[in-house]
């Protein structure tokens, strides 16, 4: 170990001290500074990762859609399942229809889904909170749970489904009949706007309801672990314009462009206003520093008539200004993850004794708070906080770097 | 042996000189005022000799102690040390208004100070190598040598305490064994008494000397106490920057 080293780290840990005042302040502040900036991050990852899982567990990785209609949808079927990448495919259809429950109206969003090859694609087992997906048949919907509570239907109702289809039978003059379905389960995604009103039911009781014969609207793709979902869009594009198939490939990454970047923008800002905590505790370590520097004087007048060279007496107070940083971040690290760990203890004693509970999750979608650390936001909020406080120890070292022995020595 | 006159560099007949000083000159500016403390001091110290100063509050000596010590430059005159490897009939290193390199100094001679000057963060062992570590030496030998130092000031039984868990004679044991540890050819000594009582003030001039005497290092004391000079091998007094 090198003078300046040992000397820094006994100035900082003077011998009989457990817990020096200008240490434990220094070391404090960066710490509060690196917690804060790991929680706030991996709230806003976590909200980010959430919102992404979400969109990847709905939509599958990929979602082809077709010009139109996907007239046949079992050959295109045929030909994504064999794009290396893809390990499941599903079709469904989509729209939106009138529901109507105890004459109360609602116009839901209304899937189809392919029972036979969804699970493959999409979890929608465990979003299932009442009933089982195993009863969905053609005479069966499985409604959002929010959308079953505003209409007060619990399972074994009954309600009635009204498709555009029946309007085009009413201008014919025609006697609509809606189609009546039994509620038979009842799920929750876990995020406000797509369990607001959405409802399930087979896909071809949608493409009775919808009249679209054997075709779909489009197909869900599940990829292999660690694919590249632009990679593997491409691929299936590249195969379908051979085939001269009208449908288009998009990832969910592209498809979503727009709300990722505003996502990763906002995780960016919140990342780089944070930083300027670490940097408000980098000025106040140097300024403990520079006090050091300046109750010091005589001492650092000392090692310069004992030989030490004037960048070795710097070296001492940036070495300083390192192991504070150090500390302070492996304190704040801890500090973080600690409170991670018991986000959702603390965030409910607070909504509990504010009486927030409900705000949380109508404006903020999620029930709990999501948290998603990733491995290179610690490490630069690691790197950004060491060298913030190495950076901080230069203008005391500098200062004490040029001051002569002589006057050191004579000081007051 | 003339201080005024100790001009030339010293023959082979003549005691090997550890530190020469030409015709020192310095004046300190306040404002208008020019106070020249200095005026064309000159000084050789021969290897082993004890030298004392003496000399009125303002006379200069800590001034000439700065000067001797490296750690000022004058505004005239050279100030030339032996190096710690040089033999004897060596070129002495320095030169005119030139400070050495700093880590070359600390082997160049010892430094004692009337206020001690211990790091108190770390105990009395820990300062004694503080200052080998600096000088360069090597991290076992800097500890041996330490050991050894603090054992012949007295203090083996206290190597761990801290500087303030030491009374004011201890603490100046500590500072003459921080003085010794590169081997100096030479220590410079600043009013090693000041702070202390008559009696341990006593027994740290003894000490002091006694180990210079041992190890045939030279010593230069600047002190009040004409006991204490009377101790010494050459007794020189300074008055209005001159050797008298």
């Amino acid at each position: 170990m090198t003078w300046p080293f040992y000397l820094a780290l006994r100035q900082l840990f003077p011998k009989g001290r457990v817990f020096p005042f200008f240490t434990v302040i220094s070391v404090l502040g960066v710490a509060l500074g690196v917690a804060l900036l790991i929680v706030s991050t991996s709230v806003m990852g976590g909200f980010g990762h959430q919102i992404r899982q979400m969109i990847v567990d709905t939509q599958g990785e990929v979602q082809l859609r077709a010009y139109g209609l996907l007239q046949d949808p079992e050959a295109v079927l045929a030909q994504v399942e064999a794009v290396p990448g893809v390990v499941a495919a599903t079709p469904f259809a989509e729209g939106v229809a009138m529901l109507e429950f105890a004459r109360k109206p609602v116009f839901p969003a209304i899937q189809g889904i392919d029972l036979e090859r969804a699970e493959a694609v999409v979890p929608l087992r465990r979003f299932v909170r009442a009933g089982s997906l195993d009863a969905l048949d053609d005479d069966g919907v499985i409604l959002s749970a929010p959308l079953a509570e505003s209409l007060g239907i619990r399972l074994g109702s009954r309600v009635d489904l009204y498709s555009p289809l029946l309007l085009e039978r009413l201008k014919g003059e025609e006697l609509p009949m809606p189609r009546e379905l039994e509620v038979v389960g009842i799920f929750e995604i876990g995020h406000q706007q797509l369990d607001n009103a959405l409802a399930l039911v087979t896909l071809r009781t949608m493409q009775e309801l919808y009249g679209l014969g054997e075709a779909v609207h489009g197909i869900n793709v599940k990829l292999a672990a660690g694919s590249d979902p632009d990679a593997v869009a491409s691929r299936i594009n590249a195969r379908l314009a051979d085939e001269a198939l009208p449908v288009r490939a998009r990832s969910w990454l592209d498809a979503n462009e727009d709300f990722l970047f505003v996502l990763q923008l906002e995780k960016n800002m919140i990342f780089f206003l944070l930083t300027f905590i670490i940097v408000v505790s980098a000025f106040s370590v140097a300024s403990s520093l520079l006090i050091a520097v300046v109750r010091k004087t005589r001492e650092i007048g000392l090692l310069g008539a004992l030989g030490a060279r004037p960048w070795a007496v710097a070296a001492c107070f940036c070495f300083q200004g390192f192991f504070i940083g150090l500390v302070g971040t492996g304190c704040g690290l801890g500090l973080g993850l600690t409170f991670l760990h018991f986000r959702n203890d603390v965030v409910r004693v607070f909504t509990e004794l504010t009486g927030s509970e409900e705000v949380l999750a109508r404006f903020y979608q999620f029930s709990q708070l999501p948290a998603h650390t990733a491995r290179a936001d610690l490490l630069l909020i690691i790197a950004s906080a060491i060298v913030i406080s190495t950076l901080a120890g230069l203008l005391p070292a500098w200062r004490a770097a040029r001051l002569r022995p002589v006057e050191a020595l004579r000081a007051e | 042996m003339t201080p005024t006159s100790e001009t030339e560099l010293p023959t082979k007949e003549k005691t090997a000189p550890v530190l020469v000083a030409r015709d020192l000159h310095k004046t300190f500016t306040s404002g208008d005022r020019r106070l020249a403390v200095l005026r064309g001091a000159s000084l050789s110290v021969s290897a082993g000799e004890s030298i004392s100063i003496r000399g009125e509050s303002g006379a200069g000596k800590s001034t000439l102690l700065n000067l001797l010590a490296g750690l000022d430059t004058p505004d005239s005159g050279e100030v030339l040390w032996r190096s710690q490897s040089g033999s004897f009939g060596e070129p002495l290193v320095g030169g005119p208004s030139r400070l050495l390199k700093t880590r070359e100094l600390g082997k160049l001679r010892g430094i004692i100070f009337q206020s001690f000057y211990l790091v108190p963060e770390i105990d009395a062992l820990a300062n004694v190598r503080l200052a080998g570590a600096i000088c360069g030496l090597a991290r076992g030998e800097a500890k041996a040598r330490a050991h050894e130092l603090l054992a012949q000031v007295g203090l083996s039984e206290r190597t761990h305490h801290l500087p303030a868990q030491l009374s004011g004679g201890e603490r100046q044991r500590v500072a003459i064994a921080r003085a010794l540890i590169a081997a100096p050819p030479l220590v410079l000594a600043d009013e090693p008494t000041g702070n202390l009582d008559e009696r341990t003030g006593d027994t740290i001039i003894d000490l002091l000397l006694g180990l210079c005497r041992e190890r045939q290092t030279a010593l230069l004391l600047v002190t009040h106490n004409p006991a204490h000079a009377a101790k010494c091998t050459r007794r020189l007094a300074l008055h209005n920057g001159l050797f008298a």
